[in-house]
């Protein structure tokens, strides 16, 4: 598999479970090493360096990330300290703003809801303001509302400067935000195209097809 | 895939082993004090020796698994931990035979027979280890790492053993060997023949993990 | 240095707030204690190595109820993933988890140890500061290899069970030393004459702190 992406681009995977999908997300997030092949963000390997390019990485799965026992504010700063945000308190205000839990700031995660954790989870993945912010199936569990919520999140997280790349097995709420489509299928990256080259009708078409081909 | 050699180790210890218990029992002289009960040291030597070499195997593959991460360094690393603990059992248990007679007592905290113990520990717990992870990456990278971490431990266990009152003979020393030739000529055929009964056994065990390996890639090939 | 004062701060919040660690491992320690000194039967008094034996029990079965939890705490939620994207090494990870479980478990020694005394300390020579250099270096021995162990038993189906099995062995060459150690301060013994049974602990420690270091990245990475 091959592909290169331009800053500020919004890439949206797809493909069935075991396609692979997480996989490439582990390795772009340095979780994995890859088995063969090379990562390469703005020109450099990402195995020369992975903690400088990881300082500069977000990553939101349908995993929390969050320590229940604490509250929000508590643990948006410890995760503002890892990543040695200068002033960890006073950015971890200004996340609990922009993502409306100011009011529950001292609550304990646990007690909140999944919309809620999500909004906190996001939170979390930019503390440290990523360039390159990784989704993996962010939708999973979430009701119509809390998604619908997540997905103006992300357009207003996509302000050309980040890159995003979320997989996801979820076909309308993919296409809705990305810039790029991708289809997994069985290891490889069998479709590869600009959002305004597809109709999103024709991309399910595309989709089904790219699934059964042997 | 199936290989058409000769099984060269299973052959030889064929050979090899009969010959070693004959020597033991018609070759070697009675001691003197001990009597007949001393013709079990033969094979509790050799016997703690590959036990110990299996154990040894185990970390060198463990580190080369963490390193290279190939599926054969488990597979050998799986093998001499198992031979390892089935060899140390059948060293404790020829100890134990051993010493109801000459001391008096089926056990006794002296420091090789602890060292010994406390590694069966160690390696038993390596095969639960096993059993209780699914995933082969993970059952792989878990087993390298306490093959590794049970090793490191050797030393100490060691040096902790030492500080303990010892009633164990010591019979080779740096200095002299303290058996008659026909002795150590029987007692160094037994360990030739048990170092390859060894060899043969863990490379059967090797090819085995390999082989069930494959199978589950097959089997998840054919399930999705 | 500042990721593993996070990191550290971060363990220590949370269980201060929950005590959860430190309240069950005290509270079963002492369990321990108390049984042992039911089944010694009324009015008989220990030798110093005995006695030291009965402390090492209940606090080795104390101290390896807390560190499960310690780790357990990182695969809810998946945060150990989050904590392997960011810029901390796991070496990083690994030093501030033994610290934690470090300081859990001198926490919960501070009360046990009086405890084992007001039970088993009529006739004793030596009183609670002699046992503080082994007591120190059994700790620090055992939460390097107890946070590498614990980290391996967390991924497996059967953590809770699992941690002893794995860890026990290990531990057994320093817990002979520490009762020898024990035993011989608890008869009035002077440091000086410990000191060949005192060194191997520490070697210990410094073994498995390396070995942790350099193992713990293979354990957390996978899955």
């Amino acid at each position: 598999m091959s592909f290169t992406l331009d800053e500020g681009e919004f890439l949206c995977l797809f493909g069935p479970n075991g396609a692979g999908k997480s996989t490439l997300l582990k390795i772009l997030a340095t979780l994995l090493r890859p088995t063969s092949g090379t990562v390469r963000i703005r020109g450099f390997d990402l195995e020369d360096d992975p903690e400088a390019f990881r300082a500069r990485l977000g990553l939101v799965s349908h995993q929390s990330f969050l320590y229940d026992d604490l509250t929000a504010r508590e643990n948006l700063e410890f995760y503002a300290g890892l990543y040695g945000v200068a002033d960890p308190a006073g950015r971890a205000e200004e996340l609990l703003r922009q993502v409306d839990l100011y009011d529950r700031r001292d609550s304990p995660v646990g007690a909140f809801s999944r919309g809620m954790q999500q909004r906190l989870t996001i939170a979390r993945a930019l503390v440290n303001d990523p360039d390159l912010l990784l989704l993996d199936e962010p939708y999973t569990g979430l009701d119509e509302h809390a998604a619908s919520v997540l997905r103006d999140r992300l357009r207003a997280l996509h302000d050309r400067r980040r890159t995003i790349v979320m997989v996801t097995h979820n076909l309308r709420r993919g296409i809705e935000s990305a810039t790029r489509l991708g289809i997994l299928a069985r290891g490889r990256l069998v479709f590869l195209a600009g959002r305004d080259e597809v109709d999103a009708d024709g991309f399910e078409d595309t989709y089904f097809r790219c699934m059964e081909a042997p | 895939m199936t290989s058409r050699r000769v099984p060269l180790l299973p052959l030889l210890s064929a050979v090899l082993l009969p010959a070693a218990v004959a020597m033991v029992f018609f070759y070697a002289p009675t001691e003197r004090t001990m009597g007949v009960v001393q013709k079990i040291f033969y094979f509790h030597l050799s016997l703690a020796a590959v036990a110990f070499l299996s154990f040894f195997v185990a970390c060198v593959a463990g580190v080369l698994y963490l390193v290279r991460g190939k599926r054969r360094w488990d597979a050998w690393g799986a093998a001499g931990v198992e031979v390892g603990v089935v060899f140390t059992t059948l060293v404790l248990i020829t100890g134990s035979l051993w010493g109801r007679p000459i001391w008096n007592t089926w056990w006794t905290w002296d420091p090789r027979l602890t060292t010994s113990l406390i590694l069966w520990f160690i390696y038993t717990a390596c095969l639960i280890l096993r059993s209780a992870v699914e995933s082969e990456t993970r059952r792989a990278t878990y087993a390298a790492v306490m093959a590794v971490a049970g090793f490191v431990d050797v030393p100490i266990v060691f040096l902790s053993a030492r500080l303990f009152r010892s009633i164990h003979p010591t019979v080779i020393r740096s200095d002299s060997v303290g058996l008659e030739p026909s002795m150590i000529a029987t007692l160094v055929v037994c360990m030739a023949a048990m170092l390859v009964f060894w060899a043969g056994l863990v490379r059967l065990r090797y090819g085995l993990h390999l082989q069930e390996a494959e199978l589950g890639d097959l089997t998840r090939r054919l399930g999705g | 240095m500042s990721r593993v004062w996070f990191l550290y701060r971060k363990d220590l919040r949370i269980e201060f707030r929950k005590k959860e660690s430190v309240a069950s491992m005290t509270f079963f320690g002492a369990l321990v204690l108390v049984i042992l000194n039911v089944a010694q039967g009324p009015g008989r008094r220990l030798t110093p190595e005995t006695a030291a034996g009965v402390l090492w029990v209940a606090v080795i079965f104390s101290a390896v109820l807390g560190l499960g939890r310690v780790f357990a705490r990182e695969r809810e939620n998946g945060c150990i993933s989050a904590l392997l994207v960011s810029p901390a090494s796991p070496g990083t990870v690994f030093t501030a988890k033994a610290l934690v479980n470090l300081t859990l478990m001198l926490l919960s020694q501070a009360v046990l140890v009086p405890v084992f005394f007001v039970l088993f300390g009529t006739g004793l020579a030596g009183g609670p500061l002699a046992l503080v250099p082994s007591l120190l270096l059994v700790d620090a021995g055992f939460s390097a290899a107890g946070t590498l162990l614990s980290a391996v038993s967390a991924g497996t189906r059967r953590n809770e069970v699992l941690l002893p099995i794995l860890l026990f062995p290990l531990i057994l060459p320093l817990v002979a030393l520490a009762v020898k150690a024990t035993g011989g301060a608890l008869a009035g013994r002077p440091l000086t004459e410990l000191l060949p049974l005192l060194e191997p602990l520490a070697a210990f420690g410094l073994i498995y702190a390396a070995a942790g270091y350099l193992l713990f990245p293979f354990v957390v990475r996978e899955g």
